[in-house]
């Protein structure tokens, strides 16, 4: 790239970056009204939904049809990367590291799950939730892959399993949805029977099973992502 | 004001390397250093200087952060993620049919 056409960029990004900065005091401050949606979240939450995270009751109640949505995308991002780098053999990538890793991460493995599923259960308590918990737990088909071999990924935790869990993740959250339909009348209502005191495990409705279903999606997905590159990438190596 | 200028600091950063960087990588890179920027500053403008919105009981709570941004950001987070993963998913395919990540090479030799 000749210097001309780098200065000339760089004058350009600094004029829109001033243009932007001119432009930011239009911005209304949100702080200004009393009666907002704010107001409301923050007063009502807990008795609307039974939970205590006021984001996770957004995310799974309030404006749960959009997180269908958003698991819809992962679904679609997930097949189309299968797709594009399906292959019907599985070569070695690699035999892992030492034994001591081996040996040390085995001990390690069912307290990251464990870790996993309590982030993922606690969504509506504490901080965390489905997509939180979902990444923890594609993080260890991921340490499987880099510490005891591809190999080993493949044989214990086979892509069927996780084709499995991502389908049932999704399923459990669409069935959610409509059972709503029958309970109230609406898709993905917030199923009120199945409150108990806010502050137990298994309050607020069915916020805690959609986080069930996101949290097995999400580290399902992740899972075959990284699967599908490692296997990819590692194969082209080992050709050159 | 200093939210507003660190944020479009970053924005541009990102977008100077997808407009000057030689390799289709560097570009994804700069495509989520530009998320990025948005993400940070969209919760910079919302901070209402509290704590965060998980109260301990079932009593009103007073001073919470907003979590309406919170939420949005969430979204925006995983979507990210999703369109990164598939965008070096594109570039790996490409990669073995170029043997090249330059998109100024790209023209010629998938015409080959």
């Amino acid at each position: 790239m000749s210097k001309l056409k780098h200065i000339s960029i760089v004058i350009i990004l600094a004029s829109l970056g001033l243009v932007m900065l001119l432009d930011l005091n239009k911005i209304p401050n949100q702080f200004e009204y009393a009666n907002s949606i704010y107001h409301h979240i923050t007063n009502n939450a807990v008795g609307e939904t039974g939970s205590l995270n006021f984001v996770t009751a957004i995310l799974y109640d309030y404006r749960a049809y959009d997180s269908m949505g958003e698991s819809t995308i992962i679904f679609g991002a997930v097949s189309g990367i299968v797709l594009l780098l399906s292959r019907k053999t599985l070569p070695v990538s690699s035999h892992g590291l030492s034994f001591i890793v081996k040996r040390t991460y085995g001990m390690l493995t069912p307290f990251i799950f464990l870790f996993s599923v309590y982030i993922i259960a606690h969504g509506h308590l504490s901080p965390g939730g489905g997509f939180q918990g979902g990444v923890i737990l594609g993080a260890i088909s991921i340490i499987f892959s880099i510490v005891y071999g591809s190999e080993f990924d493949y044989k214990r935790y086979t892509p069927t399993t996780k084709t499995l869990l991502e389908t049932s993740g999704a399923l459990l959250f669409i069935g959610i949805g409509l059972i709503g339909i029958i309970y109230s009348g609406s898709f993905l209502s917030n199923l009120n029977i199945l409150n108990s005191e806010p502050g137990s495990l298994l309050s607020a409705g069915s916020i805690p099973f959609i986080n069930l279903g996101i949290g097995f999606k999400i580290g399902a997905g992740l899972a075959i992502i990284f699967y599908s590159m490692i296997q990819k990438t590692f194969k082209e190596e080992a050709s050159l | 004001m200093i939210n507003h200028i660190v944020f479009i600091f970053i924005f541009l950063l990102g977008f100077y390397a997808i407009l000057v960087k030689k390799s289709l990588i560097k570009m994804v890179i700069g495509l989520n250093i530009m998320e990025g920027a948005i993400f940070y500053w969209f919760i910079a403008i919302t901070d209402r200087g509290g704590i965060i919105p998980i109260v301990q009981s079932t009593q009103v709570a007073f001073n919470l952060n907003d979590p309406i941004p919170q939420a949005l950001i969430l979204t925006g987070i995983v979507i990210g993620a999703s369109t990164s993963a598939f965008l070096l998913t594109l570039i790996i395919e490409l990669n073995k049919f170029t043997d090249s990540t330059n998109p100024d090479q790209l023209g010629g030799m998938i015409e080959d």
